[in-house]
C-alpha cells in the first residue's frame, strides 16, 4: 500500500483511487439526501450515497483482508455496511420518528462491531443503555411532533450555504483520517500485539472480570467521578423541568 | 486475524460515523435529530477507541468507552430536559427559534419560504386490517365514560 499523503500525489493518481471516489460519492449523495424541497433530488442523493458505499466496500475488499476466512470477513462487511447506511439514513430522514428508528439500527450495528472486536461487555452495554435512550427519544418525538405533515424546519436546512460547507468540512476531516490510517506501514507499528498476548489479556475468556478489574483499580477515581456526574445530571434535569413547569404555568396565568 | 488491517478498517468505519454525525449536526434544524447526531459522533469515537485497545492489547480503550457511555447518558438526560423546556416555550422543535442567543455582531438568519408539501410526499406507516371489523354498538359507546 503506497502512502497517500497530500502533496505527494498528482491528480491522475487521485482519479484512480477508489477511496477518493467513495468519499466524493458518499459526501455528494449525503448532502443531496439532506432535507430539501425537491423529492427527486433526495432520491438521486440516496442512490449516489449507496453507490459510494458500494465503492467503499470494493476498496476495502481490494485492501489487505482482515482474515483468511470468508465468513469472518463477511460478518465484518455486514456489520459495517448496516452501521454506515443506517447512520446516513438517521441524519437525513425528514421525519424524526424514522430518524430515531434508523439510529437504533445503527447502534445495533455498532454493538455488533464491538462484539466482533471481543468487547463483549461494551457490545451488550451499548444496546441496553441506548435502547432505553431511544425509547425515551421516541416518546419525545411522539409527544412533541407536529400532528400533521412534516414540520417546515424538517424539510429545509439553514440557507443555501450550510449544506455544501458542512459537506466539505466533514469530507476533508474524513479524507485526512483515511489517508493517515492507510499510510500506516506494518513494520512501523511496533506495539502490535500477537495472538498469544491477546489471548491472556483483552481477549481472555473471563472478559468481564478483566474489564472490571481494570476499571475498578486503575480508574477507580474516574468511576467515582462518573457516578457523581450521573447524580448531578439527574438533579439538574429535574431542577430544569420543575423551573420550566413553573414559568410556563405563570405565563399561562398571565395570558388568561 | 490480521490485526493491522482490522485496526485500519475499524478506524475508517469510526471516522465515517463521526463525519456523518458532524454533517447531521450542522445541517439539521430539528433539536432531537441534532441530539441523535451528537450521539452518533460519540459512537464513532467509541468504535475507534475499542479498535485501538485491541491493537495495543490494553484495557484502556474499553474503559474509556465505558466512561463515554456514562457521559452520554448524562448528556441525554440534560439534553432531553433542555429540548423539552425549549419546546414548551416555542411549541416547535426548531433550533432557529432561539437564534436571539447568537453573538452581538452576527446577522440574523432569515428563514426562506418553504413550499407547501404535496399530499403524495407524505408517506406514513399504515396498518393492514386484520380480520373482520366487529359490529359497533354506537349507543353503548356514546355512554361509555372517558378513560
Amino acid at each position: 500500500m503506497t502512502p497517500l499523503l497530500v502533496g505527494e500525489i498528482g491528480l491522475r493518481e487521485l482519479a484512480s483511487n477508489p477511496w477518493f471516489w467513495a468519499l466524493v460519492l458518499g459526501a455528494i449523495g449525503l448532502s443531496w439526501k439532506m432535507p430539501r424541497s425537491s423529492v427527486a433530488m433526495r432520491r438521486l442523493g440516496a442512490i449516489v450515497a449507496l453507490a459510494g458505499v458500494v465503492v467503499l466496500a470494493a476498496a476495502l475488499v481490494v485492501k489487505e483482508p482482515i482474515s483468511e476466512s470468508y465468513i469472518q470477513q463477511g460478518v465484518f462487511w455486514f456489520l459495517a455496511i448496516v452501521t454506515i447506511v443506517a447512520a446516513g439514513a438517521a441524519v437525513t430522514m425528514r421525519d424524526a420518528v424514522y430518524c430515531a428508528i434508523w439510529f437504533a439500527l445503527s447502534l445495533l450495528g455498532t454493538g455488533g462491531l464491538f462484539l466482533y472486536q471481543g468487547a463483549q461487555f461494551l457490545g451488550v452495554a451499548t444496546v441496553v443503555v441506548y435502547a432505553g435512550a431511544i425509547v425515551v427519544t421516541f416518546l419525545f418525538v411522539v409527544m412533541l411532533a407536529q400532528p400533521e405533515g412534516h414540520a417546515s424546519y424538517d424539510r429545509i436546512s439553514w440557507g443555501w450555504y450550510v449544506k455544501p460547507f458542512a459537506t466539505i468540512a466533514a469530507g476533508i476531516l474524513l479524507g485526512a483520517v483515511v489517508a493517515t490510517v492507510l499510510a500506516i506501514e506494518p513494520d512501523s507499528a511496533p506495539l502490535l500485539a500477537t495472538a498469544e498476548q491477546l489471548e491472556v489479556n483483552v481477549l481472555k475468556p473471563a472478559h468481564v472480570a478483566g474489564l472490571g478489574a481494570e476499571v475498578f483499580s486503575r480508574h477507580l477515581i474516574s468511576v467515582e467521578i462518573a457516578g457523581t456526574l450521573l447524580m448531578v445530571a439527574l438533579v439538574g434535569a429535574i431542577v430544569m423541568m420543575s423551573r420550566t413547569n413553573q414559568s410556563v404555568r405563570s405565563e399561562e396565568r398571565r395570558d388568561a | 486475524m490480521h490485526e493491522l488491517a482490522l485496526l485500519q478498517n475499524y478506524l475508517i468505519v469510526g471516522g465515517i460515523l463521526f463525519a456523518i454525525g458532524l454533517m447531521g449536526f450542522l445541517v439539521r434544524r430539528n433539536m432531537i435529530v441534532m441530539f441523535l447526531s451528537a450521539e452518533m459522533m460519540l459512537q464513532g469515537v467509541s468504535v475507534s477507541l475499542v479498535a485501538w485497545g485491541r491493537f495495543h492489547n490494553d484495557w484502556g480503550g474499553q474503559s474509556l468507552t465505558l466512561f463515554i457511555i456514562a457521559v452520554a447518558a448524562c448528556e441525554a438526560g440534560i439534553a432531553l430536559a433542555l429540548i423539552l423546556s425549549l419546546a414548551y416555550r416555542s411549541h416547535k422543535l426548531d433550533i432557529a427559534v432561539w437564534q436571539d442567543l447568537r453573538e452581538e455582531d452576527q446577522p440574523a438568519f432569515v428563514d426562506e419560504r418553504v413550499p407547501e408539501e404535496r399530499g403524495d410526499e407524505q408517506l406514513w406507516p399504515t396498518l393492514t386490517p386484520a380480520g373482520r371489523e366487529p359490529k359497533h354498538d354506537w349507543e353503548a359507546e356514546l355512554h361509555r365514560g372517558r378513560v
